[in-house]
């Protein structure tokens, strides 16, 4: 157990399972998979396992995730690591081939294939296509590819372990913001499933559901709420497909309030397909889903900030459900 | 002429001997252009590249001392006030060291009239040389670097977004490569409505592995639109250098494979680019298709921002600590700067006879007051209203606010 930031936890887990399989290959652009942290040898699989197996690709996102998506295809376990600038280039290889190959050919197709894409860290400033938080439920609506979202550096280790041993092809949303988030985490390999929400905290008023880069602005405004009286039970979705449609289901039997949060665009957000999960299974339950507006993301940070939901607007919103 | 000649020695030994009248000095500039110019086999093949800038008015030829200093001042401004004024908001991906293209390229195009009638440039996510260019307001863009109201985008941009129509600066683009394709789109409606425009894209040496350099070239070359590709090769994509991503040394070659001009120029030399710019503007006017010019430049500056640079002082030489994979190394920077677009420029324009030493200071000082005021005027402009960032999502109205429970 050490003091580890998601970026350290997250390499960790991939250095173990290249070192276990000769055969598994990293394909990156502009982040060179590096991480330090105090105390722990500094991770950098580039020069851990050399250039034929870790390579630096030119600007060209669609290339990287086919590359990946062929080479388990072949027979080889394949990561890429695409950054946020060009998360959205690789969608017709993910929708049209990944999600549709093994399908297709009757089950033959064998993918073990993990594409990591980061979203952005919203940063104010940064305006558009820098700072949007959209490909979430984008990408998640592709059938025959799980979707995984951690939140938390724990999660990020055990999650790429169990995303790179699973034979279907996985999509990391890696939240750039969280990049830096730093908590104690195990040393050895373990594995967090691909299919299970996580309840950070329990309560019987009111349920919260967020996920990856919103997950610390709800676990802020979860804290204020209990500290003023509230039951606040908080839900980190983790995996948006796999939906854990039990565990939200449960929940909201007890609390019977259900406000879900999104850093992602309002139409269609994750939190949209979790009021439906639940209200077909809950009676007599109220809902409210707060997003960001549809609107592209504008650079001033008076408009941005403003616009993005953040724990104010959560205690807010949770207060005026549970009243 | 080799191809390996010495650029530097050459245009070095032309400037000891400033009693060369100007049309034999020209002579052996054009020749020490030439060699550069020339470094393809295309280019060869269209023979020689004619020094057109001997050509220029001296205001025009004063406007491009002027535009190369009004980017230089203003992106040191940017540096300096990133370094030195913890409340300063604005950011910059760094221009300096590459000014002579932008200012070479403007130089060669009509920057009025709007999208109907104005030569078009699509930019990259390192703006400013290609805005100033094409005569952007300064004043405006100082303010919009710094998310003001009255900001040349209105504070929605932000540095790697401006754009402005009226001059025909279609926008600057955070995300690499689909602005190739855009670009020829622009070239497709001129080359249909018969308007006699072109339309300019910058790319940097990293594009050369977008799908969508290919496929604009192809595209721009099956069907002849005036379009000219402008590869401002700086050496670095991001963090990495070019080999990583690029098996030519010169990205020009890849103009062979089409059958068009693919030119290499000295990205210094304002008047080698704009050369090579009035050729391809006036093939593409006449309606015989597109050019790939790559100019070889640097920036002084590391990838985004000013780490490793000191305030009041040009360029960065520390270590840039995103920079793993290439870092630039400090005399590779110093040995570009050896060859600075606004020494070249200025030095050549004395030699001419066009300005002396003390109107060359002149112009500077008044550059810098120029940028200074535009500066000035940005910080004292009011700061977005919240709310105006559910507008302008379409032509009508507003959008509803949902962060709200």
């Amino acid at each position: 157990m050490a003091r580890k930031s998601f970026m350290y936890a997250a390499l960790e887990a991939v250095q173990y399972e290249m070192q276990q399989d000769p055969n598994m290959i990293w394909i990156f652009e502009l982040t060179p998979p590096v991480a330090s942290t105090p105390g722990k040898p500094v991770i950098n699989l580039e020069t851990e396992f050399g250039r034929l197996r870790v390579y630096n690709a030119g600007i060209d996102e669609m290339w990287m995730a086919g590359c990946v998506l062929g080479a388990s295809l072949a027979g080889s376990k394949a990561v890429t690591y695409i950054p946020y600038q060009g998360n959205q280039m690789c969608f017709e290889i993910l929708a049209e081939h990944a999600g549709k190959l093994r399908h297709k050919t009757g089950g033959d197709a064998e993918m073990p294939v993990v594409f990591i894409l980061e979203e952005t860290g919203q940063t104010p400033g940064f305006a558009g296509q820098h700072s949007d938080y959209e490909i979430d439920s984008v990408y998640a609506r592709i059938p025959g590819i799980k979707m995984i979202i951690p939140s938390t550096p724990t999660d990020a280790k055990g999650m790429m372990h169990a995303a790179i041993r699973d034979p279907n092809p996985v999509v990391f949303m890696w939240a750039d913001a969280l990049r830096t988030l730093i908590e104690d985490v195990p040393d050895e390999p373990y594995e967090v499933p691909l299919d299970k929400a996580a309840v950070r905290m329990e309560g019987g008023d009111i349920t919260i559901v967020g996920s990856g880069g919103g997950m610390p602005e709800v676990m802020k405004a979860a804290e204020q709420l209990k500290a003023n009286g509230m039951g606040v039970e908080a839900i980190d979705l983790r995996s948006l497909k796999p939906m854990d449609t039990e565990t939200l289901v449960n929940s909201v039997h007890k609390t019977k309030r259900l406000l879900t949060v999104d850093q992602s665009y309002y139409t269609l957000c994750p939190g949209a397909e979790v009021i439906a999960r639940v209200a077909e299974n809950v009676e007599g339950a109220r809902f409210k889903r707060i997003a960001f507006p549809d609107a592209p993301p504008p650079a001033s940070p008076e408009m941005f900030l403003w616009m993005r939901p953040n724990a104010d607007n959560i205690v807010a919103a949770a207060e005026k459900l549970v009243d | 002429m080799s191809e390996n000649i010495d650029i530097s020695t050459e245009i070095a030994a032309t400037k000891q001997t400033p009693s060369t009248t100007r049309r034999k000095f020209l002579k052996a500039f054009a020749g020490a252009g030439a060699a550069v110019s020339l470094g393809s086999k295309i280019a060869w093949a269209n023979g020689e590249i004619g020094f057109w800038a001997m050509d220029l008015t001296h205001e025009k030829l004063i406007w491009m001392y002027e535009t190369i200093l009004r980017m230089r001042w203003f992106d040191r401004t940017v540096a300096d006030k990133m370094l030195t004024e913890p409340g300063y908001r604005g950011y910059n991906h760094m221009y300096p060291g590459q000014e002579a293209v932008s200012t070479g390229v403007s130089a060669a195009l009509n920057n009025s009239g709007g999208v109907m009638e104005a030569d078009l440039v699509y930019g990259t996510h390192r703006p400013t040389g290609h805005a100033i260019g094409k005569g952007v307001d300064i004043k405006k863009l100082a303010a919009e670097y710094d998310f003001r109201a009255t900001g040349l985008n209105k504070g929605y941009a932000g540095e790697m977004q401006i754009s402005d129509k009226s001059v025909g600066y279609m926008g600057a683009d955070s995300i690499i490569g689909a602005g190739w394709v855009m670009a020829t789109g622009s070239a497709f409606a001129i080359r249909a409505r018969g308007s006699k425009q072109v339309v300019v894209n910058y790319g940097g040496d990293g594009t050369y592995a977008t799908p969508h350099f290919h496929s604009a070239l192809l595209n721009a070359t099956l069907i002849k639109l005036p379009f000219i590709y402008v590869v401002e090769n700086n050496l670095y994509h991001q963090y990495a250098h070019y080999s990583y991503s690029c098996p030519m040394r010169d990205i020009a070659d890849a103009a062979g494979p089409y059958g068009i001009p693919g030119v290499v120029v000295d990205g210094q030399d304002v008047f080698q680019v704009y050369n090579v710019m009035k050729e391809a503007v006036d093939r593409a006017r006449a309606g015989e298709g597109p050019t790939l010019i790559e100019a070889k430049t640097y920036r002084y500056y590391n990838h985004w921002g000013a780490p490793g640079a000191k305030a009041g002082e040009l360029g960065a030489f520390g270590y840039d600590p995103l920079a793993i994979t290439s870092f630039r190394p400090e005399r590779e920077v110093r040995a570009w700067m050896q060859r600075d677009p606004v020494d070249i420029c200025r030095n050549t324009l004395i030699d001419w006879g066009i300005i002396d030493q003390a109107r060359a200071e002149e112009i500077e000082a008044a550059i810098r007051q120029e940028v200074a005021e535009a500066f000035a005027w940005a910080d004292e402009q009011p700061f977005c209203k919240p709310e105006d960032g559910l507008k302008n999502v379409f032509v009508e109205g507003s959008v509803p606010a949902r962060q709200f429970g």
